[in-house]
């Protein structure tokens, strides 16, 4: 593996019950990147995303083989602490899940979690969570009123802030922005690209325009299986396989 | 590429506060942590065992010693014969006339209490305005409140006398007085639950009616109604659920004489019921005799009644949520063609549909009056009467003369032990054992028998639980009559509730608040504690709070483990027999001449404790109501 990869399958297998969910996936996720996973529905991708930090061990029908590698380590080892790969591997979700907590409770409540009790440092996280995510200017006045209130593309905001505050290295994003309206979309899409200049963001969308705008590698699912892995700009303007050249024209899908 | 303008996220290197190490290997405070999850999903598991385990032996230790009966008389025997007379010279334990007596009280008071309730439901959910539904609900809501000793004192003292001169009968205790209070017991169940299912048909459905130019009582007869159906027939089956199991109303009212009505139809003979025998004849009974087995019997007669109530009401409200969309789709279709047009139909039409309106709601009107009529003559008889009695001496002194001088309140200061008690020993649990079943347990088959024993005995009639109290606490562990068996016998019956309130609360919770948790690397208690338990209060303290006031207002549970009639003082420890406001209240109605006065006084400070911690339960809904909105 070399350095430029921070996140990696090898042969990697996935049942639901009998259904085989994800069919022999290998593929390397390089550092500090946006990489986009497109697909139809059911293909499998979001099911990926959920290997990548193990919150498939929380459906309890899921079975797995082969390997994730997260820095070179397996996460599904037997030593491997499935807390702390979701502390390094954050998780943004289709619908906005803020906490029925305020803002602050909301941002603060992972550095809590993971023993930081200092006000000092809390308010620290909180600000620059919250300026990580483009929010701050937009809530610094109201951080004790209900996250609830808050619009939709706002609370979607927050929940990636929420991710950024326990410093995780990857984000993993499945279909952020497809519960918001175009002018929240395009917030959270600027938002993804800034992201990337120091972490690396893996981004499930149903939005082919959307992976070409924000991702700079692009993977395509199709029954369960990667079709294709290469760089966005090829996958849009030259893919190698006829399959993904039928999704990418709208062929099917 | 837009890449290139965007600023960067300015990184933030948060190691300096926090731990330095990084990987996702074993670290020592991993260790913790997992130590920490570990133990506590170890005490949850404990805990749930103890409750699970008590809920089984309560079904396994009844069904056991009933099945004594069978031994000695025969199953058929034991069913179908004809007398019940367990103190005869030849004792014969037939449970014919008792199953017979709790089916005709059952159906009369189904007969006057389901168009009353359905009345009253269409009345909230449709007719009434927002002002008069918020006076209305809780209304009817607070006949539910009102504990049966305080109806069975009621009936007592007015109903049978009223029964006996109106129908000149020489007795009022009889088959109707019992139906007339178990019908007004009754209602507040059936209405709620009928009116929650006919809010939840969709508005377009209406709109839909409405807009075919159907009347508004054509619309709630023809779409509303029958797109409410199965939730109303699981309303009645509830509500007949709640008639057999009552106990002191009935017993206080019926007369008590173990024969089948002759004929059938008179409403004026005396019957017993089940659950009145196993009140009136469990005090009296010899360990491990005939009599003792056969009373066994008689609960799992109960226990079987509850049984088949509960899985037809599961049965319809399931298939209810599977036809809630096609359901009134359908009506809808076949009442189109059913509203006739009001140009093209001149002939052939008695009543336009505008008088049809008019009568059907005056109809519901009155149901509605009725009802709350009902109440007013309750709450004023209690209350009117009862305020004379009360002075500073009646609420701190201790009673004299059995009761006719003095004051209850060792009778209060004990209900507040048991209640105090009970709690302490069912809220733990429960709440451990919801939080075990909803956050620990997948769905399996296991979780499945758990829930539907805990559903068997959340609706197993009052007296049930007294029975086992007294005959494993009281009897066989030999705690003899006190405060302690009282508080475990109360406490065990409350906790079904209490499992069943706090799972429906973490239900709630929606799983994306537990996996933002999970996706930010806490473990699962704190996921539970931090945030599913938080936003699940209000629900569990609001079931635990209704749980208070049941216990509080029952008597059967304690009649026979706990209570006694005259102390004059506390109990000074656990193994002391309390005295205990209803059932106070119970024996001055019924064995104390002359205590008229004491017995309303206590009647009312009893409904005063028991309406207040009501009240607060709804309280504590309206607040998290409103928290909810924002």
């Amino acid at each position: 593996m070399d350095n430029s990869t921070i996140l990696e399958t090898r042969d990697l297998n996935l049942w639901y019950g009998q259904k085989h969910a994800l069919i022999d996936i290998t593929v390397r996720i390089p550092k500090k990147t946006v990489t986009a996973l497109i697909g139809p529905s059911g293909c499998g991708k979001s099911t990926l995303l959920r290997c990548c930090n193990r919150m498939n061990d929380l459906i309890d029908s899921s079975r797995i083989t082969g390997n994730v590698l997260f820095n070179g380590e397996d996460i599904y080892d037997g030593h491997a602490d499935a807390y702390a790969v979701r502390e390094k591997i954050g998780m943004v979700f289709q619908k906005p899940n803020p906490f029925p907590k305020s803002i602050y409770e909301n941002v603060a409540y992972g550095p809590r979690i993971h023993g930081v009790r200092e006000k000092g440092a809390l308010d620290r996280i909180v600000e620059e969570s919250l300026k990580g995510a483009a929010l701050w200017d937009e809530v610094k006045d109201r951080l004790h009123e209900p996250a609830l209130a808050l619009s939709g593309g706002q609370q979607q905001r927050l929940c990636i802030a929420r991710s950024l505050a326990v410093e995780p290295e990857v984000i993993l994003m499945d279909e952020p922005c497809s519960a918001l309206d175009p002018i929240a979309t395009g917030k959270i899409e600027d938002l993804i690209i800034r992201l990337a200049r120091n972490y690396t963001v893996v981004i499930v969308t149903h939005n082919m325009q959307q992976a070409a705008r924000v991702s700079e590698y692009t993977g395509f699912m199709y029954m369960g299986e990667l079709i294709e892995f290469d760089e966005t700009s090829r996958i849009f303007e030259d893919p190698g396989e006829e399959l993904t050249e039928n999704y990418i024209t709208g062929r099917f899908g | 590429m837009k890449k290139e303008q965007a600023a960067p996220v300015p990184f933030r290197d948060f190691r300096r506060i926090r731990r330095p190490e990084t990987g996702v290997g074993p670290s020592p405070a991993g260790a913790t942590r997992h130590l920490v999850d570990w133990t506590v999903g170890k005490l949850l598991f404990c805990a749930a065992l103890v409750a699970i385990a008590a809920v089984f032996f309560i079904i396994v230790f009844l069904l056991r010693d009933g099945y004594q009966i069978v031994l000695e008389t025969g199953l058929w025997n034991f069913l179908t014969g004809a007398e019940w007379n367990p103190a005869g010279q030849h004792p014969a334990y037939g449970v014919l006339p008792l199953i017979t007596g709790t089916l005709l009280v059952m159906a009369l008071a189904m007969a006057i209490a389901v168009p009353l309730s359905i009345g009253s439901a269409v009345f909230i959910a449709e007719i009434a305005g927002s002002g008069t539904r918020t006076i209305i609900k809780p209304a009817i809501e607070l006949l539910a409140g009102i504990p049966s000793v305080v109806y069975g004192f009621f009936g007592l003292i007015l109903l049978t006398d009223w029964i006996r001169i109106a129908f000149d009968q020489p007795s009022g205790s009889s088959w109707l007085a019992g139906s007339i209070l178990l019908a007004i017991m009754a209602i507040p169940t059936i209405t709620s639950v009928a009116e929650d299912a006919i809010s939840s048909v969709p508005r377009e459905f209406r709109e839909g009616s409405l807009a075919l130019g159907a009347t508004h009582w054509q619309t709630i007869k023809n779409i509303i109604v029958p797109g409410a159906l199965s939730g109303i027939s699981a309303a009645i089956i509830l509500g007949m659920g709640r008639a057999i199991g009552e106990t002191m109303a009935v017993l206080m009212v019926t007369g008590n004489a173990a024969v089948i009505p002759d004929p059938i139809t008179n409403v004026f003979s005396p019957v017993r019921t089940l659950t009145g025998t196993l009140g009136i004849e469990m005090g009296e009974v010899a360990f491990g005799s005939t009599h003792y087995h056969a009373l066994f019997g008689v609960a799992v007669v109960l226990l079987f009644i509850t049984l088949v109530v509960n899985s037809t009401a599961r049965i319809i409200v399931s298939r209810m949520q599977g036809t809630a969309r096609s359901g009134p789709h359908r009506a809808l279709t076949a009442a189109a063609s059913r509203i006739p047009h009001a140009a093209s139909a001149p002939f052939g039409r008695v009543v336009s549909p505008r008088t049809s309106q008019r009568c059907a709601f005056l109809l519901i009107s009155l149901s509605v009056a009725i009802v709350l009529a009902a109440l007013g003559v309750i709450l004023a008889e209690i209350v009117v009467n009862g305020a004379g009695a009360i002075s500073w001496e009646f609420l701190t002194g201790s009673p004299s003369d059995l009761g006719r001088e003095g004051g209850i309140f060792p009778a209060i200061a004990g209900t507040l032990y048991l209640v105090g008690g009970a709690l302490a020993i069912a809220l733990p649990l429960g709440i451990a054992t919801a939080v075990y079943l909803i956050e620990y347990t997948a769905e399996t088959p296991l979780t499945r028998s758990i829930r539907a024993a805990v559903d068997l005995l959340n609706g197993t009639p009052s007296i049930v639980f007294g029975l086992f109290g007294f005959a494993f606490l009281v009897l066989f562990l030999g705690f003899g009559v006190s405060l302690i068996a009282g508080q475990i016998t109360l406490g065990l019956m409350i906790l079904p509730t209490i499992i069943r309130t706090t799972e429906e609360a973490l239900r709630s919770i929606p799983g994306s608040f537990r996996e933002g948790s999970y996706a930010l690397g806490a473990t699962k208690w704190q996921t539970i504690s931090r945030v599913v338990l938080p936003p699940a209060l209000p629900g569990i303290l609001t079931g635990a709070i209704l749980s208070i006031g049941r216990a509080a207002g029952e008597t059967a549970p304690i009649m026979f483990t706990a209570a006694v009639f005259s102390s004059r003082f506390l109990p000074s420890s656990l193994t002391e027999p309390v005295m205990a406001l209803p059932y106070h209240l119970f024996v001055l109605t019924t064995s104390i001449p002359g205590a008229t006065p004491q017995s309303y006084g206590t009647a009312f400070v009893l409904l005063l404790l028991v309406l207040s911690i009501y009240l607060a339960a709804i309280l504590v809904r309206r607040r998290y109501n409103h928290a909810k909105v924002m």
